[in-house]
């Protein structure tokens, strides 16, 4: 279980606050308007966001002084996921993933991003970088999976295919996701929770 | 807060610096038993000095900033310039070109008996402020046109297509777009030519022409050289090294890295220009171009009456030798150390401690305002009575020019390691990257960067004639110091070929540098 108790964080000079159990191997969608701290949290689970207060533990272990690299956890940001200068195929397969090529490249085709593989990720669509980003946070060995808007630049049909594929992997592996959406449909594919934050938690 | 081993590294280079200008000032200290003369900070002579470095270096910095921006503005918004490639590498030149060369260069285009001085007033004279102001203008002119063009280069294309969708003016063009994008270089600029002209050695001394126009740096020399008055000598470097300092510790709390895009964002599209600013735009440039090149071809003239002989092949090839030899040295290690010395400073960066990244900003930077002199003065006498200085002056040499070029290096990589955490640094841990994996991703990134820098350190090191003169010896000299006897012993041919061919090597080192720059 991750359990986010009490923690309260500093985004300039804002105090938010938040307080939730997670359980292992379920999806929970985060959701609330723009500025309301939802990224904050994730960077703040990630190791990004030092905690002012309250304990953050994941099975029993705290995390609150853990520095970012090793905590059990697998990101994806907003923006900034690939390293501009190395190929996709390259930048698919940095951290750890436990996947061999053929693994990548299949997930790939699920994807429908095989044929970007070898390419530089400037070559890449918006779209098909945050899919590039995507296949390698699933891939990762971490338990916890964060992700920011990750669907953010898909068209309905890509979407569809990709909540699926994310759904199937963490069913598969048990992992506890934490996903950042303003889509509703998002909460209804793949939510086991959805949490709304609002601005009572400033 | 810094323990890892890496952060331990740098700090490490950091101590090893600091140590080396605390030595140095103890050597002259522990020297000169009587300590300070704080007298002489009351007296005129010091009055007058200190004035005119300040109004020397602020005059310098203000000419250049101000002639180099229209000229960046030309070079930025008329891309099809014609040989544009080649101004852009004469810039670079200009900057690093040893003082030998360049006054070499003026004193025969602008001297009594120079090329052009029959068409200018008769009260002409290059020697006093006027020759000064000329002689850093002239080399730092270009280094601002060349840091304001890089940074409108920074405007991402994206923002003139919104300038234009938005059918901005002008006015609103400039100072929606243009103007803050400028702001801190424009400051950073100044103020960096300003400290270097502040410090200014060989220019000084060469073109100063008489007490009412001598600085600091050039007082001290005299005192150490012709009246080996140490407290005056000491007295004197205090104050520069205090009055440097200030201008530094305003200029790096004012300087910000803003606004830099990134790489993936060509620079296609820009706004169109008018027939008028067209014209403009070419007279300035070409006059700019002018300027660079007369006082290089002026030492055309002199190749053609050198008498060859093997000797002076000889003499002129080893001494190549030796300064490729030291220079490299220097270059090599000043790139390593200053990769090691970002380590900590970035960590501080990152984690947004504020107090100890300016600390150690300022330690790994103190020798750009520590004078050269000093340093090399200081840990002579120190260390005159405990080793043979003629066997081990090569190391000193290495060292101290390591310490000079070193804040160089550091200002050359500086940004591109800190845009690189700024975009990556997340990432990176958040994928927990190996130490080596993270080297590997991180190298090709900034090898460019770090192939530029390198060529920018070689060649200021190359130039060195101010430590050269203290630690050097006659069994191996290097270009510069061998062009500096030909001057001194009237053989100007013979200087003007040594110049010209430590002037070729120079151009095939920044051509080097340009194709290194255009792949960062």
């Amino acid at each position: 279980m991750l359990d986010i108790n009490n923690v309260s964080i500093l985004v300039g000079n804002n105090s938010l606050h938040y307080n939730r159990q997670l359980n292992a191997g379920e999806i929970t969608t985060l959701q609330g308007i723009s500025g309301v701290g939802k990224t904050s949290l994730l960077l703040c689970i990630a190791g990004f966001i030092p905690v002012q207060n309250g304990q953050l533990k994941w099975q029993s272990t705290l995390l609150n002084s853990l520095p970012s690299e090793k905590r059990p956890v697998a990101m994806l940001f907003q923006e900034n996921n690939l390293f501009e200068h190395i190929s996709v195929l390259k930048n698919a397969s940095l951290g750890q993933v436990n996947a061999c090529e053929d693994e990548i490249m299949q997930a790939a085709e699920q994807l429908a991003i095989a044929e970007q593989m070898h390419k530089a990720p400037s070559e890449l669509s918006g779209g098909q970088r945050q899919r590039v980003a995507l296949l390698r946070t699933l891939l990762r060995p971490e338990p916890i999976v964060l992700l920011d808007e990750p669907f953010a630049e898909l068209d309905y049909h890509t979407r569809e295919i990709c909540a699926s594929w994310v759904a199937d992997c963490v069913k598969g592996t048990q992992k506890t996701l934490l996903l950042v959406t303003h889509q509703n449909e998002d909460v209804e594919r793949l939510a086991d929770h959805d949490w709304q934050l609002t601005q009572q938690h400033r | 807060m810094l323990k890892n081993f890496s952060n331990l590294t740098g700090l490490f280079f950091i101590l090893f610096i600091s140590s080396i200008t605390a030595l140095a000032f103890y050597g002259l200290i522990a020297f000169n038993q009587d300590g300070f003369d704080l007298t002489l900070l009351q007296d005129s002579y010091f009055h007058s000095i200190l004035l005119f470095s300040i109004k020397q270096a602020l005059l310098s910095a203000l000419i250049s900033t101000a002639l180099a921006w229209p000229i960046a503005r030309a070079l930025y918004y008329y891309p099809q310039l014609y040989l544009k490639g080649t101004f852009l590498s004469l810039t670079l030149l200009c900057f690093v070109i040893p003082t030998l060369v360049l006054i070499t260069g003026f004193v025969s285009l602008l001297g009594l008996s120079g090329i052009l001085t029959p068409f200018l007033p008769d009260d002409w004279n290059l020697y006093g402020l006027k020759g000064i102001l000329l002689a850093h203008v002239y080399m730092n002119l270009p280094f601002a046109v060349r840091a304001i063009y890089n940074q409108m280069r920074n405007i991402p294309d994206s923002s003139w297509r919104l300038a234009n969708q938005l059918k901005l003016n002008t006015w609103q063009r400039f100072y929606l777009l243009e103007w803050p994008t400028v702001k801190s270089n424009l400051i950073l600029t100044f103020g960096f030519i300003t400290i270097l002209c502040f410090n200014s050695f060989a220019v000084v001394l060469a073109l100063g022409g008489g007490p009412q126009s001598t600085t600091l740096e050039v007082a001290i020399y005299q005192a150490l050289k012709y009246d080996f008055n140490l407290s005056e000598a000491l007295t004197f470097a205090w104050a520069q090294f205090a009055i440097a300092g200030v201008f530094f510790v305003t200029l790096y709390r004012s300087s910000s890295i803003s606004w830099l895009s990134k790489d993936t964002a060509k620079k296609q599209y820009l706004p169109r220009l008018s027939k008028t600013n067209k014209i403009l735009f070419s007279a300035l440039y070409s006059l700019c171009f002018l300027f660079m090149l007369l006082p290089l071809l002026s030492l055309i003239p002199g190749i053609f009456s050198v008498k060859y002989s093997l000797p002076l092949l000889v003499n002129i090839s080893s001494a190549l030798g030796v300064s490729i030899a030291i220079a490299g040295t220097c270059a090599i290690l000043a790139i390593v150390i200053s990769y090691c010395i970002m380590l900590p400073i970035r960590y501080s960066l990152f984690h947004q401690q504020h107090t100890t990244k300016s600390l150690l900003q300022w330690l790994a930077n103190h020798t750009l305002i520590a004078p050269a002199m000093v340093l090399s003065v200081g840990l002579y006498v120190l260390f005159l009575p405990l080793i043979d200085l003629d066997l081990w002056g090569i190391v000193f040499v290495v060292i101290l020019n390591l310490l000079l070029i070193l804040p160089f290096a550091i200002q050359q990589t500086r940004a591109r390691l800190i845009q690189y955490d700024k975009d990556y640094l997340q990432l990176a841990l958040s994928l927990k990257l190996s130490y080596w994996q993270r080297i590997s991703i991180e190298w090709p990134y900034i090898k460019p960067t770090m192939l530029s820098a390198f060529s920018l350190v070689f060649l200021i090191a190359m130039g060195d004639v101010a430590i050269f003169s203290i630690f050097g010896s006659s069994d191996y000299k290097t270009l510069p110091w061998l062009i500096y006897q030909y001057a001194g012993s009237y053989r100007i041919n013979e200087a003007s070929l040594a110049s010209a061919i430590l002037l070729s090597l120079y151009l095939v080192v920044l051509l080097k540098f340009e194709r290194a720059q255009n792949n960062a």
